[in-house]
This record gives structure tokens, C-alpha cells and sequence, in this order.
């Protein structure tokens, strides 16, 4: 990045006069006047490599010909791109490329969109060389992405995006001179993160996908501009379809949070909203079975059954939950719906298995629902540090933040995963890490805490904290006391050494973002282990300083809205407790209506009093509970026992299966709304496609609902919704695109400090007791996997060919222990159920460590306990000790 | 006037012209000559055909090579060219021979094609042919949507003669289309 101080130079360009910062390449500084320098090899995500020669320039006083790509500016200099002899160059390099080149436009995707067809028809180059073609062997390559060598023109970008910013590694050049091609390693297709950016990046038809294959012209496609809906990285991409048919998904660089790079998900999983199997009409259940009626008869049903159980049981009999992947009107309208239509407070949203404690964590230390940083200031971090995160696989497009600013921005990364740093097909964060923690899910905590030990007692805390406000620097030093190094290191196997050594690392640096990710967020020390790393953070003084801060990553990609909504029981919208009375009253006033005041229930309350019968009657939106709670919650006794079950879905869930009413939803591929991506960035959602038969956006269902009980929630189009959403938060209205995050709130930060910390803080900071795990055993943990996000990526086809089935991820020494080999079946039991699945190999898994995708979670989530967060209400049950026994 | 005077009183001459329809005789008399003397002036179509001119443009067709294999490679490129947009091509993967294109449906709508040609200009590999056929009258417009195997038909019975289909189109475009035989297939 540029600093602000960067020395400006002046140069000419074609005549034109430009004045760029020093070190700007010749070729970005035409660029901003408009001058388009042909290239091959030059990206401006990549550094320069200069190996294709199309970008020839003439600069006065320098002897020869210089490529643009690679020539910093300097003062005063003149360049020429438009000379004959530049002209000769440019053509002459072209006869070269196309000596080789096949000139099979007509059957090559690129075709339309190709530079070197571009480059071609420009400098009307044709080849004189009439010697033979070279023609490479082909071989099967992937089954989602295609190669055909006898296309590229060896500018290396693929190879270079796969290493320099993906990091993975999969790709090298081989061969010599003209016969150089591009491979995989190793005998087998290729086998990597399978992120799209080589097809993306290619600037011929060499690497093209095998999803959209020849089905397509560039011309034909219709492009939607729309938000990724899987993760809460938020990705911006571009969704082309032909008619209603879903093409291909691209980002183009520079485009939104993302900068132009995607991960599988993005890049290949868009298929899912033209499954088959999507719902396209409403379903009522007569007679035991689910039948199919037209929207008027769904809805008056739902409506007269409401009233019905409503006038019988008053409002708080109902329940409601909704995915962290609606859309913020959807999920600002569901919560309006159930609070005045329905008049109950019992709501809750995906947010709740992990997202709500960051949270509470930030609202109690801090004062902010939202990041205190962006991803610039990751970028710009000198120290960043990720706690459970597997970030390559959970936010993939966050951790090539992390990568970027360690592998060309210098900064030091600390690493707490249970990850073995190694290289295998995936890009691996604790290879990149200068501190790797290598620790158990559920023992992460006791990795924090000893980063927080040791700060404390390096005496590397902020100099002044202690004259503030030391009750709470001499509580906390007084409650480490009691955890000796032992513990500590008999707890997660690392030197209190290395704890030292990273801790002085972090408290030295200036700029510092610790990040948390899933299995810590989901774990049950959520909300503990936040809290710590805040602790950390105010110790070091680096709450409030520029550039540092706190930043929970989501899993949905819209969990953040859901908070931001009050789609959860325990908040207003904007973020508000729902004790907040001068918000309710204001909230109230703007709703004209009341507010209902029974104490909300979170997810697992509800389900357990629809259990004993208090609860009669759910509207669950997107979630499937059934299939994604342990067996120990018996959500599906629990949604049997309603008198009223409806439930808005693109497929016929486990959950919806049990439904009294289904009513068909569309994706958000149909759909206009926003979404809130991880670090608060409110961003556009626009559609593709039409809905899917006759599905429509979950919103307009509410909306009609509301109507039919009579009170009316009417809106036209979605951006009213997002009209009143602004009009009721204070603050949203200037939540752009690209919003400044929030300041850290000192008066809740000294809240904090004088008693916010005494609540949990035993709990947190306690002697470690050690159970040690018997033999035979592994802990097996429940892990989001690159290639799925949710339920809804299991249903698309281009993610399918990559990891169609759940298989327990295990290490090799695990492997050899049990005498397993890949493929091998094992038997996993607990003490809460038991499982069969096929083995995978993993080097990156640590010994004594299994972990399952979440995605095919069905029949493993019954091997797990739940244990409910007495404060967040968050259940967890992602982690448990089983024992696990090949089978034939 | 004069004519007051003719039409009080008709001369007897006039008088018999009138009686006679002469004026009428007069401009008949080309007509009658040839009731007399038949012979015919424009082509007797259908009876009698008209010698089509060597690039006459008529209904379209999909070629082959000689080997019976079908020369369209799936391009859209016709479907790009042609102003009037006629014609529709779903391009796909030959079955079982990877990366191999061709097209899987194609279809013209001829209620909309004007003849242009533009289409066959279009085209890589010549595998759209102008035919001389243009006896295509029907009752039913919908006949007029020519698929796939309609659009072959024609060819075949249009031009006897095929190409000879090369495995290498040209020596120095080392492959055109060609299918990486031994390459496994993709699974699904
Ligand atoms: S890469 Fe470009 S020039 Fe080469 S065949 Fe494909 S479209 Fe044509
Ligand atoms: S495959 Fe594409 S990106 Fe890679 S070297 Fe060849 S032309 Fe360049
Ligand atoms: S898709 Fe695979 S090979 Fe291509 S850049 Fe991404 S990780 Fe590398
Ligand atoms: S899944 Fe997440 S990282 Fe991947 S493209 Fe979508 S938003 Fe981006
Ligand atoms: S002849 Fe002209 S109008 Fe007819 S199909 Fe071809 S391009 Fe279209
Ligand atoms: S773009 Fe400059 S040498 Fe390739």
C-alpha cells in the first residue's frame, strides 16, 4: 500500500502528464490516464514478473525497450506506448504467442472475453511461423476445473494467484521454453482449495471451469451484481445467467470486500438454488401427509390457526427461528412480525450457535456490536492473532487478509489453532504463523489464558491501566495467581516459553487485531474465551488504540444482520438490550403498538418448553434444528409436540418434513435485500434469477401474513423495509458500503474495568483440573470444511463433486494407530450415541484429534453432549470424546 | 362549344361507335388477339421450375462430413451473427470424448430468417449450407422451427457430396476439436 507520504512524481504518458506516487509501475500509472498497455503476465494483485514482453513501452533516454509492468516511474520520465516501434514489439510478440497457438476460438470459453483474440484483432497480428503447432499430451485435470494447454501463453498468473495469494501451491509450470505447461502435482487431479482464481485470473482460454463448460457465450450472459450467501466474509460477486438459468459466478477485481477473490463456495456452489428438489408450491399436511395447495389456502390457514392458538394461549405461546442468511429486512420484518402480529418475544436466529457470544462479549467490554476494525486495518496490522479459526476453510476470503498481510506486509502472526502447520493440497495458516499454539479445540481457552498470564506477569501491560482502575488489574493478577505454568503446559503441551515470547511480540507491536473464529465462538467457552481475549487487549492497551481491536468472525453470512435486526430474543434492532425501556418505548412509539414483555426464550428454551407443551406454535424460517442439534436437545420430540408448525424453506428439510405448513422461500439468488457481512459492512443483494416456481422471498411472506391477522405490515418493495430500518436505527442510515467502524465506548469500557469484569471472572480464570483422555479415544470435533457452508452448499453440484459425502477427517498417526488406511470405515461411540463413516487422511489434523464436517453433520451431532452458556444461552456441542474402532 | 352542338345532335357514326362498345373493342384488342393466339408469358410454376442461379440463397441446412459425423463444432457463433435470430444453439461436451464441443440442440426458426447468410459466413468449420430448396409452404407455422435433425435431413439430401472430414483440419492448426481420446471421463 501506498503511505500518504509516498513521494509524487510527474511523468508523461503519451503526452498526457500524470503524477502518481514513486514506485507506481509505468503500467498503473497509464492506466489512471486511460492508456491501456497490452499485458499478459501483469496483474495488480501479483508482483511483477515481467515474463510475456506484450507490455513493451519506449522511455526516453532509456537505450531499449522496457515492459511497463515491471518499471517503477520516476521523475520526469517520458513513455511512449503507441510508437511504430512499440507497435512492432507488440506484434512481433503476438507472432511469437500465436506461432504455438491453437486458434480454436470457436470451441474455447474464453472466446469473447479472450486478450489475446483482443491483442489480436488490435495489432491484426497473424503468425508467419508455419511450422507444426506443439500439441501437450491432455490429461483429466479436476472435476471442476478444465485445462487445455495447448492455449496458454505461459504468463505464469495462475501459478503466481495460487501461491502468491492463495497460498496453496497447487500449481507449477513444467517443461522448457514453448513447451512449458502448467500442472498440478502428484499423479492424481488436481486437489486443491479449488477457489476459481486460476480460472479467473488466466488470461486466455487455457484454465477454464467445467461447471459452465460450453455453455455459454459472455454476450448472452445477464450479470447480477449480489452478495456471496454462504459465508460472513461477504464476498461481492457477479452471477451471469441465460434466462433462468444459472451460468457462472465471477468477481471482478477491485469488486467489493473481496477485491475480486472468491473461495469454492462462491465459485462453485451457486448451483444450489436450481437443485431439483426445490419447494415451488405451498405444502399443508392433511391428513398426516404434506400436500400441495395454492398461497391464498396456506396462508388463511396459517392465519385462522394462529388466531385460533393465539385467543387460546395469548402470544407468548409462539415461537420463531430464523437463518443468519436472510436478508436484514427479512430477518428486522420477522422480528417485527412475531413482537407486534404475533405479540411474543421468543425469537432467535442462527446467530445464536456462536455468533451471539462475540457479541455479548464486545457489548460488555467494549460497548460495540460491531468489529472495531475493517479489513484494511487487518491488512495493516503488525500483529494479528487468530484463535480457533481454521480460517482457511471457515472465512477463506478473511484469511487471505491474514495472508496478504503477513506474506507481503510483513506482520507477525500468532497462531491458536488445532492445526499441524503442513503443506498438503490446502493452504495451511500455521505455516504462515511465527507462534503456533498448536491446541485442541477445547482447550483454547487455556491457550488464551496463558497469553493473558503472561502479559501480566512480563508486567507487559499498559502502564497507566493500573493506576486506573487497579481493582481490576489486581483481581485479575491475583486470579491468575492461582493457575500455575504447569497447568498450563500440562493443559496445552506449550512452554510457558512461547507464551512469553508471543505475549511480548503482541504487547510490543502497535497495530494488533485478534481474531476468533468458529470453534472458539461455538465452543463452550465462547463467551469466556472472547472476554479473555478482550482482557488481553485492554491489558495491552490495545482496545482503543487505531488500528487494533477485537473482530469475531461469522460462519452465516448474515449473522451479523440477525444482531443488528434483533432477531435474537435478547435484542431490540440496533443492537439494544431488550431491557433498554427508553429504547422500547422509542421503538414502540415508531411501530405504533407494544412491545411484548415476557422475557424472551433463546433457541433451546423454546424447544425445551415446546417439549413440556407451553409453547404451542413455531415459525422457523431457514433453520433446521432437527438436523443440526445434538440428539440430546430432542428438538424433533420437541417440534412434534406444537399444535402449529410453519416453516418457510427452499427444500424439504428434516425440520420442515415435520411441518404443519411449508411454504416455499426464495434463495437469496431471487431476492433484493441487504446483507451485513462480519465486520458490519451492510451490502447490496440483488437477484439473478426469478424465484424458483412458486417460491417467494421470505419477507413478502410475513408481510402477507401480517396482513391477514390484521396487522398490516405492508411494504412494495424491500428497500422500504430498508427505508423504516433506517429511519428506526440511529446510526444505520450512514452504514454505506463502505462504513467507518465504531469506536470503542469508553464509558462501557470503564464500566467494565470497575465491575463488568467480577460476573464470570472465577469462571473464567480458574485452576485447571485435567481429564486425561482414555486410550483408544480421539476427540472428535465438529469442523467446517472449505467446500461447505451450511446445509444449503450440500445441495449444489459443482461443491458436491469436490467432497460429496461427510468423511472423519483423521491424522496419519492416528491413522496408523488405528490401522486405518483412506476410505476405511470406523465405528465412533460416545456415550450419548454412536456412528459409522469412512476415514480421510488429513496431515493437518493433530494427533488425537478427528474432525467431522458439519455439513453431513446429521448422524455424527449424536455423539455429542450440549452444554448451554448460562450467560449467552449459546448451546454447544461441537466437541466430544469418543472412541473410535475400524469396521469392515 | 362545340360539344353543345355534337350532343344535341350524335352523328351517325358516332352513334354506331356508341351502340358498338367500340372504345372498348379497341382496348381490348390486345387481349382478345391473345384469347386467340394462347401463349404463355410468366413461368408456369408449379408446372415449369426456374434455373436457380449458383448462389442462390435458399433454406438452410446442417452439413456432415463424409463419415456421416456432424461438421457443427456447438460455436453459437451463427447464433451471434445472425440479425434476425433465428437460430438457437445449446453447446455441450461430446459424450464420452472430453473437452470435445459440439452442439447439442440447435434450432432455427425460419418464420424469421431473411435469407442473409450471414450465419453460414459465420461459421469455422462450413457447417451451414444455403440449399436450393425453397418449396417450404405450410399450413402451420410451427413447422417453420426446424430442429437439430430436420436441419441435418436437409443437408443430407441438399449436398450429396461431403468434405472429408480430417482428424487435423489444417497441418499447421494442430488440432481443431479434436477429442483427447485418452482421457478418462469426467465422473458425475
Ligand atoms: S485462448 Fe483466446 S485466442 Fe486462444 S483459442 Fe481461446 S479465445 Fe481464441
Ligand atoms: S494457464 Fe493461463 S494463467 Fe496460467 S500460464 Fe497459461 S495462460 Fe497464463
Ligand atoms: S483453484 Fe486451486 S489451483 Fe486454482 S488458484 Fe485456486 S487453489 Fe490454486
Ligand atoms: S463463502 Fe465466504 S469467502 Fe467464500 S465466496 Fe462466499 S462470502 Fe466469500
Ligand atoms: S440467413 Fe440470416 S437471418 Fe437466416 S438464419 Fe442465417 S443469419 Fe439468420
Ligand atoms: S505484462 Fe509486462 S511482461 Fe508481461
Amino acid at each position: 500500500m501506498t503511505t500518504p507520504t509516498a513521494q509524487m512524481v510527474r511523468i508523461m504518458i503519451d503526452g498526457m502528464t500524470v503524477n502518481v506516487p514513486k514506485g507506481t509501475l509505468v503500467i498503473e500509472a497509464a492506466r489512471r490516464v486511460g492508456v491501456m498497455i497490452p499485458h499478459f503476465c501483469y496483474h495488480p494483485k501479483l508482483k511483477p514478473d515481467a515474463n510475456c514482453r506484450m507490455c513493451l513501452v519506449e522511455i526516453e533516454k532509456v537505450p531499449k525497450l522496457q515492459t511497463a509492468c515491471s518499471t517503477p516511474v520516476d521523475e520526469g520520465m517520458n513513455v511512449r506506448t503507441a510508437t511504430t516501434v512499440v507497435n512492432d514489439a507488440h506484434k512481433s510478440v503476438l507472432e511469437f504467442i500465436l506461432a504455438n497457438h491453437p486458434l480454436d476460438c470457436p470451441v474455447c470459453d474464453q472466446g469473447g472475453k479472450c486478450d489475446l483474440q483482443d491483442f489480436s484483432h488490435q495489432y491484426t497480428a497473424t503468425s508467419r511461423f508455419t511450422e507444426t503447432k506443439r500439441v501437450f499430451q491432455k490429461e483429466y485435470f479436476s472435476p471442476l476445473i478444465e485445462t487445455q494447454m495447448n492455449r496458454c501463453v505461459q504468463c505464469l498468473r495462475c501459478v503466481r494467484y495460487c501461491d502468491e495469494v492463495m497460498d496453496v501451491k497447487a500449481l507449477a509450470p513444467v517443461g522448457r521454453g514453448t513447451m512449458t505447461e502448467i500442472k498440478h502435482f502428484g499423479f492424481h487431479p488436481l486437489d486443491c482449495e479449488f477457489c476459481g482464481g486460476c480460472v479467473q485470473i488466466c488470461p486466455v482460454g487455457a484454465i477454464t471451469s467445467r461447471l459452465s463448460m460450453y455453455e455459454y457465450r459472455p454476450w448472452m450472459l445477464k450479470r447480477a451484481e449480489t452478495i456471496c450467501g454462504y459465508c460472513g466474509d461477504g464476498c461481492q460477486m457477479t452471477v451471469q445467467t441465460k434466462g433462468q438459468e444459472l451460468i457462472e459466478v465471477n468477481s471482478a477485481h477491485g469488486a467489493g470486500r473481496n477485491n475480486g477473490d472468491l473461495c469454492a463456495r462462491g465459485f462453485f456452489g451457486f448451483h444450489a438454488a436450481s437443485h431439483p428438489q426445490r419447494l415451488t408450491h405451498p405444502l399443508i399436511r392433511r391428513h398426516g401427509a404434506l400436500v400441495q395447495v395454492t398461497w391464498e389456502e396456506a396462508l388463511e390457514y396459517v392465519a385462522d390457526r394462529v388466531n385460533e392458538i393465539k385467543a387460546a394461549h395469548g402470544g407468548p405461546s409462539f415461537g420463531g427461528l430464523i437463518s443468519g442468511r436472510c436478508t436484514n429486512e427479512e430477518l428486522y420484518l420477522f422480528q417485527k412480525f412475531l413482537r407486534m402480529a404475533i405479540g411474543t418475544n421468543h425469537i432467535d436466529s442462527s446467530a445464536r450457535y456462536g455468533h451471539v457470544n462475540g457479541l455479548q462479549a464486545m457489548q460488555l467490554v467494549q460497548g460495540t456490536h460491531r468489529w472495531t476494525v475493517t479489513f484494511e486495518d487487518i491488512l495493516d496490522a503488525d500483529v494479528l492473532i487468530l484463535v480457533g479459526t481454521n480460517i482457511t476453510e471457515t472465512n477463506p476470503i478473511t484469511g487471505l487478509k491474514v495472508k496478504e498481510a503477513v506474506k507481503k506486509r510483513q506482520a507477525t502472526l500468532i497462531t491458536i489453532e488445532s492445526l499441524e502447520p503442513v503443506v498438503d493440497t490446502m493452504s495451511n495458516i500455521a505455516n504462515l504463523s511465527h507462534h503456533h499454539f498448536r491446541i485442541p479445540t477445547s482447550d483454547t481457552h487455556h491457550a488464551i489464558v496463558g497469553l493473558v498470564k503472561a502479559v501480566l506477569e512480563q508486567n507487559l501491560t499498559q502502564p497507566d491501566l493500573a493506576q486506573r482502575h487497579p481493582t481490576y488489574v489486581n483481581a485479575m493478577t491475583s486470579a491468575l495467581q492461582q493457575i500455575s505454568w504447569q497447568d498450563l503446559q500440562a493443559a496445552t503441551g506449550i512452554e510457558p516459553d512461547a507464551f512469553v515470547r508471543a505475549a511480548k511480540v503482541a504487547a510490543g507491536a502497535r497495530r494488533v487485531v485478534i481474531m476468533a473464529g468458529q470453534l472458539l465462538l461455538r465452543s463452550e467457552q465462547g463467551y469466556s474465551g472472547c472476554l479473555t481475549l478482550l482482557d488481553l487487549l485492554l491489558l495491552t492497551g490495545k482496545l482503543d488504540a487505531p488500528g487494533c481491536g477485537f473482530a469475531p468472525l461469522a460462519e452465516e453470512n448474515n449473522d451479523q444482520g440477525a444482531i443488528e435486526m434483533g432477531t435474537v430474543t435478547e435484542l431490540l434492532p440496533g443492537a439494544q438490550p431488550i431491557t433498554n425501556d427508553t429504547e422500547r418505548e422509542r421503538i414502540a412509539k415508531q411501530w405504533k403498538g407494544e412491545l411484548p414483555t415476557d422475557k424472551g426464550a433463546s433457541l433451546i428454551e423454546m424447544l425445551e418448553r415446546a417439549r413440556v407443551g407451553s409453547l404451542k406454535a413455531m415459525f422457523i424460517v431457514g433453520e433446521n434444528p432437527v438436523g443440526s442439534l445434538p440428539a440430546v436437545i430432542h428438538a424433533e420430540a420437541s417440534l412434534r409436540n406444537l399444535d402449529l408448525l410453519v416453516c418457510q424453506e427452499l427444500f424439504l428439510t428434516e425440520t420442515a418434513a415435520l411441518a404443519h405448513v411449508v411454504l416455499p422461500a426464495a434463495s437469496s439468488l431471487e431476492k433484493h435485500g441487504t446483507f451485513t457481512n462480519t465486520e458490519g459492512h451492510v451490502q447490496a443483494v440483488r437477484p439473478a434469477i426469478e424465484p424458483v416456481g412458486d417460491s417467494r422471498p421470505d419477507w413478502e411472506i410475513f408481510s402477507a401474513l401480517s396482513i391477514l391477522l390484521n396487522s398490516p405490515m405492508e411494504y412494495a418493495e424491500s428497500k422500504e423495509i430498508l427505508k423504516e430500518i433506517r429511519s428506526l436505527i440511529p446510526g444505520y442510515s450512514s452504514l454505506g458500503p463502505t462504513p467507518l467502524p465504531p469506536k470503542v465506548d469508553h464509558s462501557a469500557v470503564d464500566r467494565y474495568l470497575t465491575d463488568g469484569y467480577q460476573r464470570d471472572l472465577a469462571s473464567r480464570y480458574h485452576p485447571i483440573s485435567r481429564a486425561s483422555r482414555p486410550d483408544g479415544t480421539v476427540r472428535l470435533e465438529l469442523a467446517q470444511s472449505l467446500f461447505h457452508s451450511g446445509k444449503l452448499s450440500t445441495r449444489s453440484k459443482g461443491l458436491l463433486q469436490v467432497e460429496g459425502s461427510g468423511r472423519l477427517r483423521i491424522s496419519p498417526s492416528d491413522a496408523a494407530r488405528f490401522a486405518l488406511s483412506d476410505g476405511d470405515r470406523v465405528r465412533l461411540s460416545s456415550t450419548s450415541g454412536e456412528m459409522t463413516t469412512e476415514v480421510k487422511i488429513m496431515e493437518r489434523v493433530p494427533q488425537g484429534t478427528a474432525w467431522f464436517p458439519s455439513h453431513f453433520g446429521q448422524a455424527a451431532v449424536q455423539l455429542f453432549e450440549c452444554a448451554i452458556d448460562p450467560i449467552t444461552h449459546v448451546p454447544s456441542f461441537r466437541t466430544a470424546t469418543v472412541s473410535m474402532m475400524k469396521v469392515a | 362549344m362545340a360539344s353543345t352542338a355534337s350532343t344535341k345532335r350524335l352523328s351517325l357514326s358516332a352513334w354506331l361507335k356508341t351502340i358498338t362498345f367500340y372504345e372498348i373493342l379497341v382496348g381490348m384488342k390486345a387481349t382478345l388477339s391473345h384469347l386467340l393466339n394462347y401463349r404463355p408469358v410468366t413461368l408456369q410454376y408449379p408446372h415449369e421450375k426456374r434455373t436457380l442461379p449458383d448462389n442462390y440463397r435458399g433454406m438452410l441446412a446442417l452439413l456432415r462430413y463424409d463419415d456421416g459425423t456432424e461438421k457443427c463444432v456447438g460455436c453459437d457463433l451463427c447464433e451471434a451473427a445472425c440479425p434476425s435470430r433465428v437460430i438457437r444453439v445449446v453447446s455441450a461436451e461430446v459424450p464420452g470424448e472430453p473437452t470435445k464441443r459440439y452442439s447439442k440442440e440447435y434450432y432455427m426458426d425460419m418464420t424469421r430468417c431473411l435469407f442473409c447468410g450471414m450465419c453460414v459466413d459465420a461459421c469455422p468449420v462450413d457447417a451451414l449450407g444455403m440449399t436450393r430448396e425453397f418449396e417450404w409452404a405450410v399450413y402451420d407455422k410451427r413447422q417453420l422451427h426446424l430442429n437439430k435433425q430436420q436441419l441435418l435431413a436437409i443437408g443430407d439430401r441438399s449436398f450429396p457430396v461431403q468434405e472429408k472430414r480430417l482428424e487435423l483440419q489444417h497441418p499447421n492448426v494442430a488440432f481443431f476439436n479434436v477429442a483427447f481420446k485418452h482421457v478418462p471421463p469426467k465422473p458425475d
